[in-house]
Order: C-alpha cells, then sequence, then structure tokens
C-alpha cells in the first residue's frame, strides 16, 4: 500500500505544481527533492524537521538527452502562474509566489557541461553527481489523490553526507549535517548498505562519508 | 538582557535567500526588458461622421510621452506580451519586498543597488 500524505502537507501552490507534473507521468521516475522532501519524512517517519527553503528542486531522470517529447513541463508550470528565467550559466528556472523551481540532473563525466537539456519534458536541468542515488532509491507517497516521488531516507542521507563535505559554504553544509542528524534515527543499516553496494564511490567520496559521519556521529560501519 | 545565541544554520538560510533574491530580481530584470515598455490605449476618433479606432502603446521616455500606433493583427499579441510583463514585474515587486525584510533582519550595512 502506498503512503498517504495529509492534504494540507505543502502549501497550496506547491501542492498545484505537484499534482500538474505528476499528472503527466513525470514522477514515475523523477523525484522531489531538496527541502521540500523534510515534510513528508516529517508525515512518514516522524522526522522533527521545520525549516524550508524557497527552492523546489527536481530530480529529472534523463534516459537519453534526445528523448521524444512527453510533456511541456516549461508550458504546464508558466500556465500555474510561474515565470520562467534563465541563469547567467543558461540553467532554466520558474519563479512564483517567491517560490523558485529548478530540476537537477545527474552529471556523468565532467564539468564541461553547463545545463542538460531534457527533450523529453522540454526543460533545462542543471547537471550535479550523485543524483542518481537519489532517484534510484525512492519511494511513492499519495497526496490528495495523486503520486508524488521521493528520496528514500537512506538515499537521501547518504547523498547529504557525501556533499555536505563538498558544498563551499559553511551554511550549506551545516544545514545538510542538520537534516543528516535529523533523519538519523530512521535509517536502517539493511538499506543504506544495499544503497552503497550499488555504487563505485572514489577514495575521496569515502572520505566525505567519513568525515560527515563522524560530524552527525553515525557509526562508518554500518554504512559498510 | 538574554540575548539569543546566533544559529548558524538559520542565519544561513536568511543569508542564502537573501543572495537567491538579489539574483532572482537582476534575472526577471533582464527577461522583463524584453517585453515592450508602456501601456496600451485606445483613442476613438469621428471623421466624417465615422468612427475609427486606433490603438497605441503609450510610453514614457524621459521628459516625452511616445504614442506608438499598433495595428489591429498585433493587439493581441501586444496584450498578451504586456500581460507576461506585468508578470515578471509582480515577481520582482515581491522579491524586493522579501529583500527589504531580510536586510531588516541580516541588519545589512551595505546598500544594495536598486533599479
Amino acid at each position: 500500500m502506498k503512503n498517504k500524505l495529509p492534504d494540507n502537507l505543502f502549501p497550496c501552490e506547491i501542492t498545484s505544481l505537484l499534482q500538474a507534473i505528476s499528472s503527466v507521468g513525470f514522477f514515475e521516475s523523477s523525484i522531489l527533492i531538496g527541502s521540500w522532501v523534510m515534510p513528508i519524512y516529517r508525515e512518514l517517519y516522524g522526522i522533527l524537521y521545520v525549516l524550508q527553503t524557497f527552492d523546489i528542486d527536481f530530480a529529472v531522470h534523463v534516459a537519453h538527452t534526445k528523448n521524444k517529447l512527453r510533456a511541456d513541463l516549461n508550458k504546464l508550470i508558466t500556465g500555474l502562474g510561474f515565470s520562467d528565467y534563465f541563469t547567467a550559466d543558461g540553467i532554466q528556472k520558474f519563479t512564483g509566489s517567491g517560490y523558485e523551481i529548478e530540476f537537477i540532473g545527474q552529471r556523468s563525466g565532467g564539468r564541461e557541461k553547463n545545463f542538460l537539456s531534457v527533450s523529453e519534458w522540454n526543460v533545462t536541468a542543471m547537471p550535479l553527481p550523485f543524483i542518481n542515488i537519489l532517484i534510484d532509491f525512492s519511494d511513492e507517497a499519495v497526496l490528495r489523490g495523486f503520486t508524488i516521488r521521493f528520496p528514500q531516507p537512506e538515499a537521501f542521507f547518504l547523498h547529504k553526507l557525501i556533499i555536505a563535505q563538498k558544498r563551499l559554504s559553511d551554511a550549506k553544509r551545516d544545514r545538510d549535517l542538520e537534516q543528516c542528524a535529523a533523519i538519523m534515527p530512521v535509517i536502517t543499516d539493511e538499506r543504506i548498505q544495499q544503497i552503497v553496494k550499488k555504487q563505485r564511490f572514489s577514495k575521496e567520496t569515502w572520505r566525505h562519508i567519513a568525515g560527515s559521519c563522524e560530524i552527525v556521529g553515525f557509526p562508518l560501519q554500518c554504512i559498510g | 538582557m538574554k540575548v539569543a545565541e546566533k544559529d548558524n544554520v538559520v542565519h544561513g538560510m536568511l543569508q542564502e535567500e537573501y543572495g537567491r533574491c538579489l539574483k532572482v530580481i537582476n534575472s526577471l530584470q533582464l527577461k522583463a526588458e524584453n517585453y515592450p515598455k508602456g501601456a496600451l490605449n485606445v483613442r476613438r476618433k469621428i471623421i466624417n461622421g465615422k468612427k475609427y479606432i486606433y490603438h497605441y502603446l503609450v510610453r514614457r521616455d524621459g521628459k516625452n510621452v511616445i504614442n506608438q500606433h499598433i495595428s489591429e493583427e498585433n493587439i493581441s499579441a501586444i496584450q498578451k506580451q504586456i500581460e507576461e510583463r506585468d508578470k515578471y514585474r509582480k515577481e520582482i515587486l515581491a522579491y524586493k519586498k522579501r529583500l527589504d525584510y531580510l536586510e531588516k533582519l541580516l541588519k545589512k550595512s551595505v546598500p544594495r543597488k536598486r533599479s
């Protein structure tokens, strides 16, 4: 049985957005990420964490960059009253009611690409490493009758452990680690080990994981 | 007086939001510049007993007011563009309001460039 979320979990602008993109099948393989996952965890796992940013981030699954158009998310999102714009790096974003919507995709290879064109959804996404951890290990929940997808807490936790050490901003690193500490009580060793088994981490990534584990007080041996 | 200890995570989030607002305002202003300036205006004239309706885009250029005639077939396109522009302007205004609030919270001493 799917997890059921309360109707008023998100502000109405976010609920409408989630409903619209869910209706075109976006959450079949792509997911909601970022701080707006925390209210879901709060509801499903009793995690206590209340800080939210105004960014609404989605990790978009890019099977092939030249896939044919499935749904025009650009049109769909602007149709909801959001305005689109491009950053200096060429990343497309949407803004409305003070929120900012952004799509993020898996960065494979080097840093030469500033953005990914996702033809399947007619959006551009910011390429970042380790996003596949979140996409590959995700769960579904039902909100007001539609389905949304979000990362499993173990995937979210592992991802935060890695990226926290890569952050240039101390504030962002502190926030990542604070989120890790909040999720820690619900992490199961078996699940996190399953995720780690599917990854091929470099020595540097392991160093990052170990560094974050030490700060949040999570035993490294539980990860593998 | 008891002073609350500074919370780095919360303070960092506010700082981050302040920086984000500045970036979004810049991007939205750039986008809004691509849309026509001014407002649509209608002038009705009666010439030889016949009524004529002319549409104009009225805008200010320094001390001058410029009336640019808009042909019938372009009206709906211009109207749509003006609506889009106003949407961006409204969003910019909302971000500027948030910026003002954040400035007070963060006690920003450096005056930001306003446009």
